[in-house]
């Protein structure tokens, strides 16, 4: 949080004088310096390239990476490997003036060594989500951002008011993949439920996506299971969580691909997964919100 | 000292020479964007940076790990006497993991304020771990007079270290993705840099693995002979051990793990001459060289403009053909072959 | 050159296996060590060897084996293990060829001289005619012959020959006796660890051993060296002459005495 202030703040400082050229200290510590808006842009992060297309700016994408699927317009645009094993020669003939990218991709240094123009952004969290928002709408020189960052932080009330009572407080467990890894207090996911007003059996102590010990899951009897991923029919296998409350009861909300996207990818759609989790609760808790 | 009607040694490094500048060429002309940007190199600067500065440090890059691999692989299985050594078995493959694990850990916690590694970056911490892990192995074997113990403390402490990798990603498993493209390996990031490090080194290495080939050729009639033909045994196995350090760690610092070339390229080689350890380690060099280069050329060009690991293609390609010189054997000998 | 060896000791897995012995090997003869098994006859030879560390000295001509540089010591002393492993991919000349390293500088290729040395030396353990397959191809006693071959091409001083008839038919083992009864004619001294003891009884100096002790150094042909092996093997052989020549015969085993009925 405080490094994202800070950085608002040197953002703030270091384009407030010079009308244009301006720069700024990226994700991976590289000082980043433009000398006009970016017209053809590569993303290799998908949370990157809806946020750019929240911003208005899709028509300047491109090229994206494999796993950008959102919105529709980007799948017609040439896929250039994934984040992790980007594409270089597929990239350097798209011609690009801005490449945004994660990281830990490993060609980070190759592209920056052939001379492209390279923009680190790793949002790992509500705070850092709005954060990249902001950035981008700096760096593409449009104003939209502030409106872009007001209406998320408005579906996002919208969400955490569309709780029904009935739910508010209860108790929960999310589950990332099998293995198990769950969402923790201080991840994406955890935030976003915590402003649902929903509370996490993880302890904050654990982390962000801790590898748990299904036992916790046992011993805890959360109200509520969110599994982001199509893997219900394991959950009554599990040893000792046929008898779980919540799995007895069916008081679990499973979520598809498309609404996965949304959970666990931080940017500007994550508010529509918070109202996914809401219409969930008030399908499990009928009654007013 | 070969058979008569078979090939000398000299004539087969000048064939993998020729092959691998065939592939080194064939290798400009493929990639995503196919023939056009050979064709636009003149006129185009994109197409003239794609070719010099992509397809040709990838390629060159390609057969610099290759030969790395196969020096260090021929190393290993001379110096172990062991036909299924490979460059990693003493621990480096786990070392080299650890380190980018916990570079790559260490970059997500404050990337900002690690400028010093920012600048080693991923290969100099692959490179690190490797190294340090193959010298960890020669303090827990305490020397390097008993092989067995040697290759003990190889697997104690490649397993340790890959425990540690995993104790670091299950901390931070945002990292599971990246460090499986390290494991996977791939030669798409290699620049011309990369490709000047690993030809210095693999000069050095051949030079040093050459003058102590002696060495290995007395082995091979076990360690009691070598010692009373009057051979420095310790002194140079210590040296034969840190060429094999230095060589497979900078081949894996570059391109991550690549898997088989190592082992298979000293096999194809024996497979087509006999000949002392001083012509076999620079023709393991050169086949290892050719065949990575052959696969990474392969890799882009097979379902271009995706591409394939090119650890995938070294398998099937060097397993493919030791396979079929197994079938050949076992066909030719009327008991079956060895 | 005098091989002599005093006090020596060896502790092999932190068991003493030799027991500060004392020998001199005439230069110029054949010495063979004979004893039952686990008597320590390879540990002393490896001693010899100066392939084992040990208490006690070992000299080599006028200095100490230790003190010898190891390539003029491998000029000198040419050592044949027992059953070391080989690895298999190597050709038979590849293999005889090995045995010139001590003879050439470092990294030369085998000159005429080295490689008219290897075609003698493989005529001679009849090694010749197959000398581009490789050792994998071959039986254990072509192998053997091979290896023998190989030691011998170090044309060094002393040969020490640790069971080198294993494998080899008897028309071989005669070829075996006839090389070296060869080489000792022109000077060299061999050493050999046997455990055909009719062979070993061919030599011209026994050395007996049991229990890492030795207990009896003499000519062969003493009538004391005779009851000495005897003694060593627990009676159960007995040596005889035979045109001309010792040999040991089994015997069969003495009436079992029945142990002392206890009270």
């Amino acid at each position: 949080m405080i490094r994202g202030r800070l950085l608002f703040l040197g953002l703030l400082l270091l384009g407030a004088g010079t009308a244009g050229a301006w720069e700024l200290r990226d994700d991976s510590g590289q000082t980043f310096q433009l000398a006009r808006a970016p017209q053809r842009i590569v993303s290799l992060l998908p949370s990157l390239t809806e946020t750019v297309c929240a911003l208005g700016e899709c028509a300047r994408l491109v090229g994206v990476d494999r796993y950008s699927n959102f919105p529709e317009s980007v799948r017609a645009l040439p896929q250039l490997g994934g984040g992790l094993d980007p594409q270089l020669e597929a990239i350097v003939a798209l011609k690009p003036d801005l490449v945004l990218a994660s990281a830990f991709a490993p060609g980070v240094q190759r592209m920056r060594a052939l001379g492209l123009k390279l923009l680190v952004l790793e949002p790992r969290d509500f705070a850092d989500a709005v954060r990249v928002v902001r950035v981008l709408g700096q760096v593409l020189a449009v104003d939209t951002a502030a409106a872009v960052v007001q209406g998320m932080e408005r579906e996002l009330r919208a969400a955490a008011q569309a709780v029904p009572v009935a739910a508010r407080g209860k108790t929960v467990y999310f589950e990332v993949n099998p293995g198990p890894y769950a969402a923790g207090p201080s991840s994406f996911v955890g935030q976003m439920l915590a402003q649902l007003g929903l509370r996490n059996i993880v302890p904050a102590s654990l982390g962000a996506f801790p590898k748990i010990n299904p036992e916790l899951v046992v011993r805890a009897q959360p109200d509520v299971i969110l599994v982001g991923d199509n893997e219900v029919d394991d959950l009554s296998k599990r040893p000792g969580w046929g008898a779980l409350v919540a799995v007895r009861t069916q008081r679990m909300c499973v979520f598809g691909k498309q609404d996965s996207d949304t959970l666990v990818r931080p940017g500007p759609r994550m508010a529509q997964g918070a109202m996914r989790v809401a219409q969930c609760l008030q399908r499990l808790y009928p009654g007013p919100a | 000292m070969s058979a008569p009607g078979r090939r000398s040694p000299l004539a087969w490094a000048l064939v993998l020479c020729a092959a691998s500048l065939l592939f080194v060429l064939l290798g400009v002309c493929v990639g995503s964007s196919g023939w056009q940007a050979w064709a636009d190199m003149a006129r185009d600067p994109v197409a003239w940076q794609i070719v010099w500065d992509i397809r040709l440090p990838r390629s060159v890059g390609a057969w610099g790990a290759g030969a790395l691999l196969g020096l260090s692989g021929a190393v290993a299985q001379g110096l172990f006497r062991n036909p299924l050594a490979d460059p990693y078995l003493l621990g480096s493959a786990a070392g080299a993991s650890l380190g980018v694990c916990v570079a790559l850990a260490l970059l997500g916690v404050s990337p900002a304020s690690l400028e010093w590694l920012a600048q080693i970056g991923l290969t100099g911490a692959a490179f690190a771990g490797a190294t340090g892990a193959v010298l960890l192995t020669l303090v827990l074997a305490r020397g390097v007079q008993h092989t067995l113990r040697l290759l003990l403390a190889g697997v104690v402490v490649g397993v340790v270290l890959g425990a540690a990798s995993s104790l670091v990603l299950l901390m931070q498993p945002q990292l599971l993705q990246a460090m499986q493209g390290f494991l996977l390996g791939s030669t798409a990031f290699v620049g011309w840099s990369g490709c000047l490090l690993m030809l210095v080194v693999w000069s050095l290495c051949m030079a040093a693995a050459w003058w102590f080939s002696p060495v290995l050729d007395g082995l091979a009639l076990g360690e009691s002979t070598a010692l009373s033909l009057g051979l420095p045994l310790a002194p140079m196995r210590l040296g034969l051990i840190l060429v094999l350090a230095l060589a497979s760690g900078t081949a894996v610092a570059q391109t991550g793990l690549i898997a088989f070339v190592g082992l298979a390229a000293p096999h194809l080689v024996r497979s087509v001459l006999r000949a002392t350890h001083a012509w076999l380690l620079l023709l393991s060099g050169l086949m290892g060289g050719a065949l990575l280069l052959a696969a990474d050329l392969l890799a882009r060009a097979l379902i271009a403009p995706q591409e394939l690991p090119v650890g995938v293609l070294t398998a099937v390609l060097g397993g493919g053909y030791l396979l079929w010189l197994m079938h050949r054997q076992s066909a030719s000998l009327p008991g079956g072959g060895a | 050159m005098a091989l002599r060896a005093q006090g020596v000791g060896a502790r092999l897995g932190g068991v003493q296996v030799l027991h500060v012995l004392d020998l001199h090997l005439e230069p110029g003869r054949w010495t063979s060590i004979v004893g039952p098994n686990g008597a320590g006859k390879s540990t002393l030879l490896r001693v010899l060897a100066g392939l084992l560390p040990h208490q006690g000295s070992v000299c080599l001509g006028d200095r100490l084996l230790s003190q010898w540089p190891p390539r003029e010591r491998a000029r000198v002393l040419a050592w044949l293990g027992q059953s070391e492993s080989v690895v298999d991919d190597l050709s038979v000349m590849d293999v005889a060829l090995l045995g010139r390293l001590p003879h050439q500088a470092w990294l030369a290729k085998p000159n005429a001289q080295d490689l008219a040395v290897v075609e003698k030396y493989l005529r001679l353990t009849q090694a010749w005619d197959w000398r581009h397959r490789s050792l994998g191809a071959l039986s254990g006693g072509e192998r053997q012959r091979v290896l023998l071959a190989r030691a011998l091409c170090v044309e060094a001083d002393i040969l020490l020959m640790d069971e080198p008839l294993a494998n080899l038919d008897p028309p071989h083992q005669a070829d075996w006796l006839q090389i070296v009864r060869s080489l000792v004619a022109r000077g060299t001294t061999v050493v050999s660890v046997l455990h055909e003891v009719s062979m070993a009884l061919q030599a011209d100096t026994l050395v007996v051993m049991a229990q890492g002790r030795i207990t009896h150094q003499g000519p062969t042909s003493d009538p004391l060296s005779h009851r000495a092996i005897e003694r060593v093997f627990g009676q159960r052989i007995a040596v005889h002459a035979v045109q001309g020549q010792w040999v040991a015969i089994p015997t069969s085993a003495p009436p079992a005495t029945p142990p002392a009925a206890p009270d």
